[in-house]
């Protein structure tokens, strides 16, 4: 159960100093990178996390959290604005918000945006809270079996939900798993994939590997984008809500809450999801479903409540169970693996302070992003303006210099480079990118664990068909893949029908 | 005209991955067995056995035609642009160290910039200057992580 006196010590911890200021201006630049289109949440976790080296570790974890719900919130804004989402989690905020913007009421959407996602990220945040150690406890019941059964869950449901094409996300999330075993065999130690390397016996550094992937490879894809930058035309007054409006909004937030949070504890689908069905959900219970579209509050208020009520259950498996839901947990995984601590039951046993400060800077960030948003809508609104021909060199720069300051070997640089260039290819034919990072994360439980239950059964491989909970993992995993399978297959053969109707 | 598709593209990505997934069939046949640990090449071929089956499945979807339209070709001044970011960016990433952090930066957000188009050289030279005396401020001296110095070490 949460302890309340760790967890107000947490409130205390991360209020305090270097804590609350790393808190604010992860929050903020969150905001900036979500409200930027082309640029995600993903990305600008990856390219702080360098940044959060010199830090104690609380300090860092805290920004990157800002940098994390102010992303999946700012990318509303530009939803809003311009009509473009700023990350794909704001997709649903479109339907409603530029309407809205077009009727001369963007700042009335943006404070609605603002406060329905600092509604659902927080619900969220409490949930993960109260739920988080009791999830972790009941883990502490598993063993290598369940483990193994768990690496399997996740990886067959995020390389059969990633991207347009089944079988590319399986060729990334495989090779996933080969980068995953380069270095040191976990059970022998004997060097494998390492081509005579010295400087591969530790693996591929993760780090450089995710900056590379993930911000590096946008950083490409921007390049190529230039001349498509977006321009605001609207005009932002009174960004405050009224309580009436809020009032009104009241539905969608009973709705989008639950929902988000389940969207974000289930593998591989996350805020884009969330928000959608928040919106939709809404819309099918409201009295006035024609409204939907055409400027409606509460479709607003739906999607951005969804999207950031799906980060709590996001973030839940993995610091639980140490398996991320999605592209965004797995680098905030990462992230907390550089600074000594690992995600998984054990955490909460090790470091149950640490663990508190989480759920208090969980809580604040979603505080944080608000009070930043009602109080710099205006400036927010402007750096969708930015000049790209100055913002995309300063993010190469960012990436390349933070994966060189990590160890300061010219390895890492390369390492980033070359992901970097890789990530982009992959963008551009539709491999998709997060299994890989997933398969690489669960790659390594997944065969130490395997390993692990076989030295337990003395090579027996029937040991994971004699544990229950292990058994019920795999049956779900297999049972997800085979849906997820189905259901792509449909939405693809839709695809080639309307492709083919339309000429 | 017809809408160009992915067809290329998955042909040369199943080319390249089934040499990797040879490879590591290859490699794992070295390694000791442990008793009682499992084959440690169990896994390593068990995944290398997959990807070759999804190479050849994403091959043969391919060669039949089935392969899904591309969102948008790289083409012309695009292309250019990237290509010249990719090459200026290795040639960065190669002369970091031998150069220094500070004038490797400054040349590399000038060769930028003129890549992405900017004329306006004046306020390209500044941001050039700027920029990596900043990020130097920033590691070096508050985060305490040291950049390269190149000659000036």
């Amino acid at each position: 159960m949460v302890d309340p006196g760790l967890l107000l010590q947490g409130f205390g911890t991360v209020l305090s100093g270097y804590n609350l200021l790393a808190l604010v201006l992860g929050s903020f630049f969150g905001i900036v990178i979500g409200a930027i289109p082309g640029l995600t949440a993903t990305m600008g976790i990856a390219l702080l996390v360098p940044f959060t080296f010199g830090m104690a570790p609380i300090t860092g974890i805290v920004m990157l959290l800002g940098i994390y719900t102010g992303a999946i919130y700012g990318g509303g804004i530009a939803s809003i604005l311009i009509k473009t989402p700023g990350t794909p989690a704001a997709a649903a905020t479109v339907l409603d918000g530029y309407p809205m913007a077009q009727q001369g009421l963007a700042g009335k959407a943006i404070g609605i945006a603002t406060v329905s996602s600092g509604i659902g990220g927080t619900f969220t945040a409490l949930c993960l809270t109260f739920f988080a150690p009791i999830l972790a406890s009941f883990a502490l019941r598993f063993s290598a079996p369940e483990y193994f059964a768990l690496a399997v869950f996740g990886l067959s449901v995020t390389v059969t939900l990633s991207g347009r094409s089944p079988v590319k996300g399986v060729i990334s999330g495989l090779l996933g798993l080969l980068i995953a075993m380069v270095g040191l065999d976990p059970m022998g130690g004997f060097p494998r994939f390492t081509f005579g390397r010295p400087e591969l016996t530790g693996g591929l550094s993760f780090v450089p590997m995710l900056i590379g992937l993930f911000a590096l490879a946008e950083g490409f894809r921007q390049v190529e984008l230039l001349r498509s930058a977006p321009r605001v035309a609207a005009a932002l007054r009174n960004v405050l809500p009224a309580l009436a409006d809020l009032r009104a909004c009241a539905g969608a937030y009973l709705r989008a809450c639950p929902i988000g949070l389940v969207v974000g504890i289930t593998p591989a689908i996350g805020a884009d999801t969330a928000a959608f069905l928040s919106y939709a959900e809404t819309k099918r219970a409201s009295r006035h479903p024609e409204r939907f579209g055409q400027g409606e509050p509460a479709g607003v208020a739906a999607a951005q409540c969804g999207e950031n009520a799906s980060t709590g259950g996001d973030v839940l498996p993995m610091i639980t169970l140490g398996v991320p839901g999605d592209a965004a947990t797995a680098v905030l995984m990462g992230a907390l693996t550089i600074h000594n601590l690992q995600p998984g039951p054990m955490l909460f046993q090790a470091h149950r302070e640490v663990v508190h400060q989480i759920f208090a800077g969980m809580i604040l960030a979603n505080v944080t992003f608000v009070v930043l948003g009602l109080l710099f809508a205006r400036f927010f609104a402007r750096v969708i303006d930015i000049d790209r021909t100055y913002l995309v060199p300063l993010i190469f720069i960012c990436c390349l210099v933070g994966s060189y300051a990590i160890n300061n070997v010219l390895y890492d640089l390369v390492t980033c480079a070359v992901f970097g260039v890789l990530g982009y290819v992959m963008l551009r034919y539709d491999f998709p990118v997060a299994p890989m990072v997933l398969a690489q994360i669960l790659g390594g439980m997944l065969e130490s664990n395997y390993r692990r239950a076989l030295a337990m059964a003395q090579g027996d491989a029937s040991i994971f068909l004699r544990r229950p909970i292990a058994v019920v993992i795999l049956v779900l995993a297999a049972v997800t893949t085979v849906v997820a399978v189905r259901r792509q297959r449909e939405a693809l053969r839709l695809e080639a029908t309307s492709r083919r109707a339309a000429g | 005209m017809a809408s160009p598709s992915l067809r290329r593209a998955d042909i040369a990505a199943a080319l390249a991955v089934l040499p990797v997934a040879a490879y590591v069939v290859y490699e794992s046949g070295r390694w000791p067995r442990l008793p009682d640990l499992g084959n440690p090449a169990w896994i390593p071929r068990g995944v290398a056995a997959c990807l070759a089956g999804a190479a050849l499945w994403l091959l043969g979807r391919a060669l039949t035609g089935r392969s899904l339209p591309l969102v948008s070709p790289l083409l012309g001044a695009d292309r250019r642009r990237v290509l010249r970011v990719a090459a200026l960016t290795g040639a960065y990433v190669l002369g970091l160290e031998p150069v220094g952090f500070l004038a490797a930066t400054a040349l590399y957000l000038l060769g930028f910039g003129a890549a992405l188009g900017e004329r306006r050289w004046g306020r390209l030279a500044l941001f050039a200057a700027v920029v990596p005396v900043a990020i130097h401020l920033l590691f070096d001296q508050t985060l305490n992580v040291p950049l390269p110095r190149g000659p000036f070490r």
